[in-house]
């Protein structure tokens, strides 16, 4: 799977990084998404596509 | 059922605390933008469906300052969600040095850290509910002094430094700053909260401690534009929403799983595999309150065929719009086992709530350790004797339970 991250319009939630926080991690300074991993192994999909879906800005991007 | 020519009279009364009026059906349908009159007497616009009342949160152009805050609609007595509050030039700015300030200490590496503590924590209270239960007569104990109100309260004290031997006294002041039923006492107990808070601000001034408020008076004094009553404010804001909010939540959770027991078995059997999605299905169905979040129009604007005037107030119903069937299927259902798993139970956009990851930990550590622990647990009422306080969060006074 593909993921991809929208810095500019996260809002420092960290909601990804409390789900999946082997893909995502969030800036020191201000919270912000950092990925970790542009390629997850496919079974980590589920957690993935949940951190997308929980994202209060819709800032994740997931192509199976 | 059809949606009158006239506004909408909130709060609409509901069946029982778990279940909303049956009216946001049909407003949903019909007039997901209603005009409505909120119970201080006032005008203001209804948003019931999922999608405006998500665009909505995200939209900059609405606020929760008003241009001119003497002519605003107000919402009901209580001292929180009543009125406009901010600044209006300044907002946005203000907003975002919240945010940055708060941010890392509610950042989700904190809160995994967290964790070990609130295991702890909640592995203790369950103990003393143990012994409770084999001590009770009738086997009954009251679950919310003996866990849903401890826990939270204990561990916003420890972020925030505040003293836990507080409890009672600014529990006692945040159920009547949300109390819309008392009129100007609300009001009387926002002072004296903020006096509490002064008091509390001038110790760690003083003595400053690894705590958010000590970081916040830090921070307040090196600037200049961060205004010394709005850091009281929002401390206050901290300490009220940090415990408030996820005592009532875990109430509610017990009920939703104690009144669906082949969903509380399901978890029972397995609690690590099934606590993240029923956590997620108690924030998305648990609906406190009979209101919903408060925006003011800072433009004109239209939305949904309704043109919405600048400064008209806006209550954003998260109550409606997580149990919206053009989203969910089989909506009014508590199924963990759903395949949508968005909600707006922790708001959506900017002001997306600070605290979600600390909810989300507290929440998944409860509801996995009563499943694992006291598996034979069951209600011992009625949902109808629970007694709900007619505060903005709608909480219970006592979860009467036993096994």
């Amino acid at each position: 799977m593909k993921v991809s991250v929208d810095q500019d319009a996260c809002v420092s939630s960290g909601q990804c990084a409390l789900t999946a926080d082997d893909v995502f991690d969030q800036r020191d300074s201000d919270g912000v998404v950092e990925l970790l991993d542009a390629n997850p192994p496919q079974q980590r999909l589920r957690d993935v596509q949940s951190a997308a879906a929980g994202c209060p800005a819709m800032a994740i991007t997931v192509r199976p | 059922m059809s949606v009158a020519a006239e506004p909408v009279q909130l709060p609409l009364a509901r069946p029982n605390v778990l279940d909303l009026a049956p009216l946001y059906e049909v407003l949903r349908r019909e007039a997901p933008i209603a005009a409505a009159t909120t119970p201080a007497g006032d005008p203001a616009w209804l948003v019931t469906r999922f999608t405006e009342v998500r665009d909505l949160l995200g939209d900059k152009r609405l606020g929760r300052s008003h241009p001119h805050p003497e002519q605003a609609a107000r919402i009901t007595t209580a001292a929180i969600q009543n009125g406009p509050s901010g600044n209006y030039d300044t907002e946005q700015a203000d907003h975002t040095r919240m945010r940055r300030l708060l941010t890392p200490a509610f950042s989700a590496k904190r809160m995994r850290l967290l964790g070990d503590y609130v295991q702890r924590l909640v592995d203790g209270y369950v103990d003393q509910l143990v012994t409770d239960h084999a001590a009770a007569p009738d086997r009954v104990v009251d679950l919310r002094d003996g866990l849903a109100f401890p826990l939270p309260v204990s561990v916003i004290c420890r972020l925030l430094g505040a003293p836990e031997q507080d409890r009672e006294r600014f529990h006692g002041l945040s159920e009547r700053m949300a109390n819309y039923a008392i009129g100007a006492d609300a009001e009387r107990a926002r002072a004296e909260f903020s006096e509490y808070m002064t008091g509390l601000v001038e110790a760690k001034r003083a003595e400053p401690g690894e705590d958010v408020i000590s970081d916040l008076v830090r921070a307040q004094s090196a600037d200049e534009a961060f205004d010394y009553a709005e850091m009281v404010r929002l401390c206050v804001g901290l300490l009220f929403a940090g415990h408030e909010t996820t005592v009532n939540r875990i109430g509610l959770g017990t009920l939703f799983l104690l009144t669906h027991l082949d969903q509380w078995q399901a978890l029972t059997a397995d609690p690590d595999g099934r606590v993240n999605a029923t956590v997620e299905e108690i924030m998305r169905l648990g609906a406190p309150g009979e209101l919903g979040l408060l925006r003011y129009a800072h433009t004109d604007l239209d939305v949904a065929g309704v043109t919405i005037r600048r400064g008209d107030a806006v209550i954003l119903s998260i109550n409606a719009a997580n149990r919206d069937a053009s989203v969910y299927a089989d909506a009014e259902t508590f199924d963990p086992d759903r395949a949508e798993r968005n909600h707006l139970g922790f708001g959506h956009g900017a002001h997306f709530c600070i605290g979600a990851s600390l909810a989300r930990t507290e929440l998944r550590i409860v509801f996995a350790t009563l499943a694992r622990r006291l598996p034979g647990l069951r209600l011992a009422c009625t949902l109808d004797e629970l007694e709900v306080s007619p505060t903005l969060t709608g909480s219970l006074a006592a979860l009467p339970v036993t096994w």
